[in-house]
């Protein structure tokens, strides 16, 4: 029994790193940009067809491809942000939502068009390979893609603590106009934001074609998990997205193990609604907005 | 505030109700009056869905929720006790207020982006409630309306022109619903809770009261349609009661239309379902995701054209050649909503 349950909690924390890395650009365009992109999931979905052509027409690694995946979804949210965003900014929140929306429907059924609903694999060396600690098997793809989640969060953080850019996005993030008032370009900071965070979704679509199949709609899957994990991890959290995420990874998983294999989702939605009851702020805020 | 739509003229409205009614008499062609019905019934759901995200601003992508409630409320009262749809479409609309009340609790706790989200997550919790649900509501497989041949009292006609008058009285009541709720002191407190919430509540408006008493019409009347739907199709499963496309259509129709405004969802379904109709027929179902793809380009466009909604457009094409006034300032141009600051 307790070898089931620490096998459950290995495999929720292992793809909740994934989460994580959705959850973090979730709430990074949120606290920077202040819109919440509901196509953040399509870009998972790009990745891992970025991942998955690239393998299957090149040969090459899925985790090697990460150097293609994430400066195209860098570039791609510069222009996001520079040609569709920048112009809904401040209208109000019906553009904002129905823009991003839009652009998930947009996106996930062009994929459909062009990829069909067929599901994806890629097979690599290491896809079906294991560790084995006493009782506990940990999928070689699953620890390689939780460790680079991990690596690529911790070098986000640095870089918003460290580097004049990043602190001039806390600083956006805090109070947008005195932010502007010390001479911190908003389009450019906005541009980076939606660059990081897009980057980070490829990333995550990268790690994960080892082990889990490309569709269309798979976006939808990350992105309520990370919609999830920020309203639980507190809006705009960078640290609170991250700890929520694995969180979401473990209740997903321990949904599964204990309540049924079709109950994952039901399990994430009911930590949806107690936070919403219990705090609606989240586990790292204080004030209710 | 100003309003986009001209005093209503009951010449004008009467003979257009004529023509309605009168149409199935004259055009026979079963795929033009499938159209029709479609077209009323997802301008109804807008029209639902435009009380609770037009006027409060509450924006909701889970009205399948309601629908679905509905839907599956009536079939289960249908097929298990023999109850006419006509009494459980009834039942069903008062299922989904019901259930809007401890939905509208959660959800109204946030605002903007996450009420959406939060709603999208209610909406989905049930389905997969009810594709749990196999003893009682037939799980997956879902349950084919049984077939009675012509049988207005069990909500079925051999024809489709049944279907229509019905759709079109629901349409009806919908939007004399909302003529009601605009001219009433509550369109003004929902106009108010929309505009800013904060500043609504601080000049003694019950925010919480408001916006619940909407959702509860809301939910009422997107519940009506669930089981409409259900009786139009004659199958049921939870994947189509409550499918995301239902809350994706209601909003859609809304905002390409217009927003907080009467004909607002009206406008945005005419324009859009023909147009999906004819592009499904045209391409042929070989291309999944054609439809989508389409309403997804529409919106885009329109929020960057116009995020007022078309409707404004064409009343505003309409006096331009009525009037030809070269400083008649269009009748809709309404205040942009202002963004509330969202900090923290």
């Amino acid at each position: 029994m307790t070898s089931v349950v620490a096998q459950a909690v290995v495999n929720g924390l292992l793809i909740g790193g994934i989460y994580a890395l959705v959850s973090i650009g979730v709430t990074l365009i949120f606290g920077v940009v202040k819109i919440v992109n509901f196509a953040q999931g399509e870009f998972v979905m790009i990745g891992m067809y970025i991942s998955w052509w690239l393998a299957s027409h090149c040969g090459l690694d899925p985790v090697a491809s990460l150097v293609v995946s994430m400066p195209a979804l860098f570039v791609a949210g510069v222009l996001l942000q520079r040609f569709l965003i920048r112009r809904v900014l401040g209208l109000g929140d019906m553009p904002q939502i129905f823009l991003t929306f839009a652009l998930s429907l947009l996106l996930m059924n062009l994929a459909l068009l062009l990829f069909t609903a067929n599901y994806r694999t890629v097979q690599t060396s290491y896809t079906l390979s294991a560790i084995h600690i006493g009782p506990l098997y940990i999928g070689v793809a699953k620890l390689i893609a939780f460790a680079l989640a991990m690596l690529l969060s911790g070098a986000l953080a640095v870089f918003l603590r460290a580097t004049d850019l990043g602190k001039a996005m806390r600083a956006s993030a805090q109070k947008r106009e005195v932010a502007m008032l010390m001479g911190v370009n908003p389009d450019h900071v906005f541009g980076v934001a939606m660059g990081l965070a897009l980057a980070l979704a490829g990333a995550a679509g990268s790690l994960i074609v080892p082990f889990y199949p490309v569709y269309p709609g798979v976006g939808q899957v990350f992105v309520l998990m990370a919609f999830v994990a920020v309203v639980l991890g507190t809006l705009g959290n960078v640290t609170g997205a991250l700890i929520a995420g694995l969180m979401m990874g473990l209740a997903e998983s321990l949904g599964i193990q204990f309540v049924g294999a079709d109950s994952g989702l039901i399990v994430v939605f009911a930590m949806l609604l107690l936070t919403l009851a219990v705090k609606p702020s989240g586990l790292f805020g204080g004030r209710v907005r | 505030m100003k309003r986009g739509v001209r005093p209503p003229r009951p010449l004008g409205y009467a003979a257009a109700a004529l023509v309605l009614i009168l149409l199935p008499r004259v055009v026979s062609n079963a795929f033009a009056i499938d159209i029709f019905v479609r077209v009323f019934l997802f301008a109804f759901i807008g029209v639902a869905w435009n009380l609770l995200g037009g006027y409060a601003k509450q924006l909701s992508l889970g009205h399948a929720a309601y629908f679905g409630l509905g839907a599956y409320t009536s079939t289960i009262l249908l097929i298990r006790f023999g109850v006419s749809p006509w009494i459980g479409i009834m039942a069903g609309a008062v299922v989904a207020m019901l259930a809007s009340l401890p939905i509208g609790t959660l959800c109204f706790r946030l605002r903007g982006p996450y009420f959406a989200i939060a709603t999208i997550g209610t909406a989905q919790a049930l389905m997969l409630l009810f594709l749990k649900f196999r003893n009682f509501a037939w799980g997956a497989e879902g349950i084919t309306i049984p077939y009675h041949g012509n049988a207005p009292l069990m909500m079925q006609f051999d024809a489709k022109a049944g279907y229509y008058y019905i759709a079109l009285t629901m349409l009806a009541i919908g939007l004399a619903i909302t003529y009601w709720v605009e001219r009433s002191w509550m369109g003004y407190y929902l106009v108010a809770v929309g505009e800013d919430q904060d500043a609504a509540e601080a000049v003694g408006v019950n925010v919480p009261r408001i916006k619940r008493d909407i959702y509860l019409i809301s939910a009422f009347l997107t519940g009506l349609a669930g089981t409409f739907y259900v009786q139009y199709i004659y199958f049921i499963d939870p994947n189509t009661a409550f499918n995301f496309n239902v809350s994706v259509e209601a909003a859609l129709v809304s905002i390409v239309g217009g927003v907080g405004t009467l004909w607002g969802p009206v406008v945005g379904t005419v324009l859009l379902e023909p147009t999906s109709a004819l592009a499904q027929s045209w391409l042929g179902g070989a291309h999944g995701g054609v439809q989508l793809t389409l309403y997804a380009v529409i919106l885009i466009v329109v929020i960057m054209w116009r995020p007022t909604g078309l409707l404004g457009v064409l009343t505003g094409a309409y006096e331009r050649i009525v009037r030809a006034a070269p400083s008649g300032v269009p009748a809709t141009a309404t205040a942009e909503p202002k963004g509330a600051p969202l900090d923290g």
